[in-house]
């Protein structure tokens, strides 16, 4: 070799090792971090959540973490930050012409961690448990449009009968549902499956303990200590789309209402809040927006859709009469109680369909229901109780983990709304959840405030849970149809309409008084950076819902830049 | 004496059992259950196959006797909570991390509150009086919780020295530890204060230093000896009290104690752990006030067992 072409190979070594591509920290999953990413040792994440009994969403819905789970399985499909549904375990799907039949072809790549390869077989397995009554799911509602779901959830066919089945391979998973579900492959965000074989094993737990533990997804278990952290680990043969870049998610359990905010302070969490809920209380806000460099670390997204708002026992006297709910409704400052009480966390709900939110019409509901005493006490007086004379002393019940101090403060002003308006005296009780959860899907509760934050993106899940069937002591038979209908209905424009008359209606003949719409916010520190965590289509910079939780693409957006440096020791 | 014993352990066996019957009957009679229906009503066939999973298909008399049946067996079920651990095995994994913080808290305050009790008592109406009386204002009119948050925003938030909570390294003892221990530490130092200053005004002392005694041996040999034997009273209902922990506490500095188990339980309906919590408690109250009361008869020959 002549010393000539050494020196060009030299040269050509040097050129290409100062270049990013070659310079560039790759982490243990090989995903190359970004140029201003901290060195490896520091792309950890903490968070807090309540202490949990399962990680596992077909095991149990409410007795998880918030937000940080769904790491160990990929759903079907995930939700990026513009709300967009992107392909996971399914690489594409197609759906057949009669909209029943939905057909999802599985990526090849993704295998457990005990070497077996994810199939249909994992996901039949686990919506086949989720609708065995045996097992007792705590959300077995949720997948009612399948096929047989809601009959193998009473009892009244096996589970092998739902519409959940393999196709031609088992790499092919075909979805059937009772009527047309447009919807579908966004419900199929909430898909993360259960290894078959290793809960045929070691039984429903089996993710509770590393020893035991299995995944598909871009986190494995590290440590799992009852009552003190779970710690998962970047999964460094995951086979998916997402490929992380955070090493470790340390998630501390404790109380995040009472803990989270003092431990965001004190440097020991780098995200505070979830993207569903408010736990920041007004002393919090106030602590926030007088400190600049707090301020520049909080933002405010949807959450999760959620509405609050009063409801009613329109089944009995006195709210089975039309005029008295519409008196309600004209006797609530809706602006007062945003502009003074709410403030930042929220914005004045017109309709239950947050702007943002599919097929949501703020404008075209904007003057049904305004704040008008004149007209409230016209109608109360019509029928049959003059300046509030003879109406029962109302107890307002507020269902307890709702109750911050700020809802608490709204229910008051509410009150006192209703005794200078109407005349009526209303109590607030703060109930605690369950037995509030009891009284109102029983349709014994006769006057209370509460909210709905949405499961899915669609019209048919917040407005699906209004019919006469859901949870309110409501009924329209038009809504009902509309709702219904509009649900099966694979029209998007004639579907929209219909949905839109449906609201119109819930709001014209107050099945509720929507009060506001709340905007969460979430703090994280400045060294937290990635994409999803920047504007998003509409411009907003926020934590968007599902949070940092396995089925939306955020956390696999974040990593730790180098600021991080001034921060941790 | 023996009789006396076996008599208090008859009573206090009929105490736990009524106890557990009136605990279940009343954890019964409230709404709700060991189910989250936070969105949308559960089907009826799913509920009633909850109801069953964890036995409560059956009448509320047939639940008890079979709880009591159970639990002679030393089998107190498995906590809906935690579901992959019997009740037992997780109160013998929780209830050593309160009996730590409750030891050390009762270990501080009885040596702190005495110390300063004697001091504010031996030098009444100087600065040290004054500090112990306001300490012990604040430390009884100040609740516990409110002393964590303060604590918490000085230590951990504005200085960071100590972090806001967590579990398994000694750091995380001092706050909890802290927060606990003023209250008693007051109480014990004005109980001490008073008997001291009583004591100090009684003849024999008055004889002892007229005898010319040096003032330490008056003080240390007898007026001492004197003015603690009162505070046994103090300490008999204070170790049941930190030995279950406290829900404030423990819930604030996120330590995975028994107390915080009390609000989480009930919370979710975890009829297992409220029972077998409820009766830790009688068993615990009931001892300490049996040994108090013997050991009280054992100092004072004022008091027989009859």
């Amino acid at each position: 070799m002549s010393k000539r072409l050494v020196v060009y190979l030299l040269v050509l070594v040097m050129a290409l090792s100062l270049s990013p591509a070659f310079s560039a920290v790759k982490n243990s999953a090989g995903k190359i971090l970004p140029p201003d990413a901290a060195p490896l040792e520091y792309q950890v994440l903490r968070v807090m959540s309540q202490p949990a009994t399962t990680l596992d969403w077909f095991i149990s819905v409410y007795k998880r973490t918030n937000e940080a789970n769904n790491y160990f399985g990929e759903p079907l499909v995930r939700l990026n930050k513009n709300f967009e549904i992107v392909p996971a375990a399914a690489k594409s799907w197609s759906v057949s012409k009669d909209g029943l039949t939905w057909t999802f072809y599985l990526d090849k790549n993704i295998k457990w961690t005990d070497g077996t390869p994810l199939t249909a077989e994992d996901f039949v397995f686990s919506f086949q448990l989720a609708a065995d009554p045996k097992h007792g799911w705590d959300f077995a509602w949720f997948y009612s449009p399948i096929k047989n779901w809601d009959k193998a959830v009473r009892g009244e066919v096996p589970p092998s009968a739902i519409g959940v089945k393999q196709g031609k391979d088992p790499y092919t998973l075909v979805i059937t549902t009772e009527y047309p579900a447009p919807y579908l492959p966004m419900m199929m965000l909430y898909s993360t499956p259960l290894s078959k074989k290793a809960y045929e094993k070691y039984g429903p737990y089996y993710n509770n303990d590393p020893k035991t533990s299995v995944s598909c997804g871009p986190y494995v278990l590290e440590e799992w200590t009852k009552d003190k952290q779970i710690v998962f680990r970047i999964n460094k043969n995951y086979g998916g789309r997402v490929k992380p870049y955070l090493e470790k998610i340390i998630v501390t359990f404790g109380d995040p209402g009472t803990s989270a905010f003092k431990a965001y302070l004190a440097g020991e969490i780098d995200i505070c809040g979830y993207s569903n809920s408010q736990i920041f209380t007004p002393a919090d806000l106030e602590v926030i927006e007088k400190d600049p460099e707090l301020s520049k670390q909080f933002h405010q997204g949807f959450g999760d859709f959620r509405t609050f708002y009063i409801g009613f026992d329109c089944y009995n006297p006195p709210f089975n009469d039309l005029r008295v709910r519409r008196a309600f409704a004209h006797a609530i400052d809706k602006e007062a109680i945003v502009n003074t009480i709410i403030k930042k966390q929220g914005i004045v709900a017109y309709g239950f369909l947050m702007p943002g939110f599919p097929g949501s019409n703020p404008e075209g509901l904007k003057n049904i229901i305004t704040y008008n005493p004149e007209l409230a006490k016209k109608l109360l007086a019509e029928a049959g109780y003059p300046d509030g004379k003879g109406f029962p002393t109302l107890d307002m019940w507020v269902r307890a983990d709702l109750a911050s101090p700020t809802v608490v403060a709204a229910a008051n002003a509410i009150g006192a709304m209703l005794k200078k308006n109407l005349g009526i005296d209303v109590k607030i009780t703060v109930k605690e959840t369950k037995t509030f959860m009891d009284a109102l899907n029983a349709h014994k509760l006769q006057f209370y405030l509460v909210s709905y934050g949405m499961d899915y993106l669609d019209q048919s899940n917040m407005l699906g849970i209004w019919v006469s069937t859901g949870r309110h002591a409501w009924k329209n038979d038009r809504f009902d149809k509309l709702v219904k209908e509009a649900s099966a209905l694979l029209d998007k424009k004639k579907r929209d309409e219909m949905f839109k008359e449906a609201e119109k209606i819930l709001v014209e003949d107050v099945g509720g008084i929507f009060l506001w719409h709340q905007t969460p916010g979430a703090l994280w520190k400045p060294y937290v950076k990635g994409k999803d965590l920047e504007p998003d289509k509409y411009g907003i910079t926020a934590l968007h819902w599902p949070g940092i939780e396995g089925v939306g693409t955020t956390i696999f957006s974040i990593y730790i830049s180098k600021d991080v440096l001034k921060y941790r020791k | 004496m023996v009789g006396y014993i076996i008599r208090r352990i008859l009573g206090l066996i009929i105490v736990i059992l009524l106890a557990s019957l009136i605990t279940f009957f009343l954890m019964h009679a409230i709404p709700g259950g060991p189910f989250d229906e936070l969105k949308m009503p559960l089907p009826a066939e799913v509920k009633a196959q909850i109801l069953k999973k964890y036995g409560l298909d059956k009448p509320i008399w047939e639940q008890y006797l079979r709880y009591i049946w159970r639990a002679l067996h030393g089998d107190f079920g498995v906590p809906f909570q935690s579901p992959t651990e019997t009740v037992l095995s997780l109160i013998a994994r929780v209830w050593p991390v309160t009996l730590q913080i409750g030891a050390i808290t009762i270990l501080l305050s009885f040596t702190i509150g005495i110390l300063l009790g004697i001091l504010s008592a031996l030098r009444q109406n100087t600065w040290i009086d004054y500090l112990v009386t306001t300490l012990a204002t604040l430390g009884t009119t100040v609740p516990n919780f409110v002393i964590a948050v303060w604590l918490m925003l000085i230590f951990s938030v504005t200085l960071r020295w100590i972090p806001t909570g967590g579990w398994g390294e000694p750091k995380h003892l001092i706050l909890p530890v802290l927060a606990y221990f003023l209250a008693p530490t007051a109480v014990i130092a004005r109980f001490v204060k008073v008997n001291f200053l009583e004591e100090l005004r009684k003849d024999y002392v008055r004889t002892a230093r007229a005898k010319g005694l040096p003032e330490r041996t008056v003080i240390f040999k007898h007026v001492f000896r004197n003015a603690l034997v009162p505070i046994i009273t103090l300490l008999g209902p204070m170790v049941p009290d930190l030995a279950t922990g406290s829900v404030f506490i423990e819930v604030t500095f996120r330590v995975p104690g028994l107390g915080k188990f009390f609000y989480t339980s009930a919370f979710n309906r975890d009829y297992p752990m409220i029972v077998a919590m409820i009766l830790l408690i009688a068993v615990l109250w009931g001892i300490t006030y049996l040994i108090t009361d013997i050991v009280y008869a054992l100092i004072d020959p004022r008091i027989t067992f009859t």
